[in-house]
């Protein structure tokens, strides 16, 4: 293991760069002049009022939108306009979405096994095996033969973090993940998400779950109208925020 | 007016039935054409391709303007001659009756698909799509394995209600003296002079088929109502 990580020549650099994004809808800019930078391993909480950007500038990272300006660079790979480079990022960027987007026409197995199959050229039995295992780790894999719409939203999520998994991404993308689901389900996906944290995953996760900010954030980090107004610690952060838009955004949430 | 006589029917039996043959080789072909032109048809405009989209476009508006009957008349006329044309000699080529209804059918057959195919294609949430970006799923995979399957099951109840009308249409084909159900018993009529029973008799076939398809039809729009989340 230890070896096989020296191979990787980018195993020092970040596993994410963004430098002066900027990211327009028409006339408006979504986003403006946004950096950041993920290490490995890092788990970033990304938390901002309705309309910040939030959700824009994690779909940049995996060019779900397309940035008009500024670099983006995943594991080593800039994110330019070649299809290649597009698909080498998606191959190693999960995204875990709101409304869950399971393929209600497939099973859940087959919703796991998908891209695995057609993406990484698995064969047909390791990609089984691969699907079983993880859909065991979210604790589901007894639904495997269902259909989604046979679930619960929160059984729903967890086979959506499963399928994200079965590509064997090495970064982690939730925006919102628990927003769509009753609050008795909430508890199931958020402490998936803390596992997942527990093993080393690399996270980016929009959301305004303070706890699981607290237990697992290495960094929070506060965007307002397209731009990070404010990141550190969640503790500090959540104690004694620098910023007044912050303050008042926390201020919110709480009430 | 004599009294209905149905032995008659029975009688002619082996004649209508291979009319009902044709009737139903022409649906099955035509609904095999025109659902791949038709498909391509709906991919096409759905891609917005510059020139191509607008041409299928009005070729879609032009099929869907003029009755069956007259493109059945044009292709029965036009076909031979062009192809006489394509072959260098300029004398027609006569295609042969068979392959102008079954061609015929299938192109028409495809304006009225790829409308119903281009509407579900547009009802397919922009979510799916998103997750198939997510998944570096390529663009003829996301349409294959997850795209085009969600579309066809919303739209299988529509897909066989057109279906059912085709069949119905195949009956036009007497007008290139093909033989289907209702020529056959129209003929036989003719010949016999038995009208009622052998136009009762047809009536029955094609009612009974069309209410057994639309009781399926029914059906799969309850299954796909009960299986929910197709949006
Ligand atoms: N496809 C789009 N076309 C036009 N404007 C868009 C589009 N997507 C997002 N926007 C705008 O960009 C801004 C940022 O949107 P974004 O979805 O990133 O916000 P967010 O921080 O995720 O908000 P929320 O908490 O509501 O999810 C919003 O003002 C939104 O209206
Ligand atoms: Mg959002």
């Amino acid at each position: 293991m230890q070896q096989e990580r020296a191979v990787n020549p980018y195993d020092r650099f970040p596993m994410v760069i963004v430098e002066h994004l900027i990211k327009r809808f028409g006339s408006f800019n979504a986003l403006s002049d946004v950096n950041l930078t993920v290490a490995r391993g890092e788990k970033i909480v990304l938390c901002g009022p309705s309309g910040s950007g939030k959700s824009t500038l994690i779909r940049c990272i995996n060019h779900i939108e397309k940035h008009d300006y500024g670099r983006i660079v995943v594991d080593g790979v800039e994110l330019t306009d070649r299809i290649r480079d597009i698909n080498s990022v998606r191959c190693e960027v999960g995204m875990v979405f709101q409304s869950f987007n399971l393929f209600p026409h497939l099973s859940v197995v087959e919703n796991c096994m998908l891209a695995p199959l057609k993406v990484r050229g698995l064969p047909q039995s390791e990609a089984l095996d691969r699907a079983m295992a993880l859909l065991r780790k979210v604790r589901i894999h007894d639904q495997a033969k269902k259909y989604p719409a046979q679930l619960s939203g929160g059984q729903q999520q967890r086979v959506a973090i499963a399928r994200a998994l079965c590509m064997q991404p090495k970064i982690m993308l939730f925006d919102e993940p628990t927003s769509a689901l009753d609050p008795e389900m909430v508890k199931e996906v958020l402490e998936t998400m803390v596992e997942l944290a527990n093993d080393g995953m690399t996270m980016v996760c929009v959301t305004h779950e303070m706890g699981f900010a607290r237990e697992v954030a290495d960094r929070v980090v506060f965007m307002d109208c397209g731009s990070i107004v404010e990141e550190g610690d969640p503790s500090t952060f959540f104690r004694a925020p620098n910023t007044e838009r912050a303050r008042v955004f926390l201020n919110q949430i709480v009430h | 007016m004599n009294s209905l006589d149905f032995s008659i029917v029975a009688q002619a039996w082996p004649y209508l039935w291979s009319g009902l043959l044709l009737s139903l080789s022409l649906t099955v072909a035509a609904f095999l054409i025109g659902m791949l032109l038709g498909t391509l048809f709906a991919l096409v405009q759905h891609f917005e391709l510059r020139i191509l989209s607008q041409v299928v476009r009005s070729y879609v508006a032009l099929m869907r303007s003029i009755p069956l009957i007259l493109v059945l008349f044009w292709f029965f006329f036009l076909v031979p001659i062009v192809l006489g044309h394509l072959s260098g000699n300029g004398r027609p080529i006569p295609t042969g009756a068979t392959y102008t209804a079954l061609i015929t059918f299938g192109l028409f057959e495809a304006a009225y698909y790829s409308e119903i195919i281009r509407v579900g294609l547009r009802a397919v949430n922009k979510g799916q799509f998103e997750a198939c970006q997510a998944l570096a799923l390529s663009t003829f995979d996301t349409y294959h394995h997850v795209v085009l399957p969600q579309v066809f099951r919303v739209a299988s109840p529509i897909i066989l209600s057109q279906t059912i009308i085709l069949f119905q249409d195949t009956s036009l084909v007497y007008v290139l003296s093909l033989t289907d159900l209702l020529g056959a018993a129209s003929k036989l009529a003719q010949l016999n002079g038995r009208l009622v029973e052998m136009y009762l008799a047809a009536a029955a076939v094609y009612l009974i088929l069309s209410s057994v398809a639309s009781q399926f039809v029914a059906s799969l729009r309850k299954r796909y109502a009960v299986a929910g989340t197709y949006r």
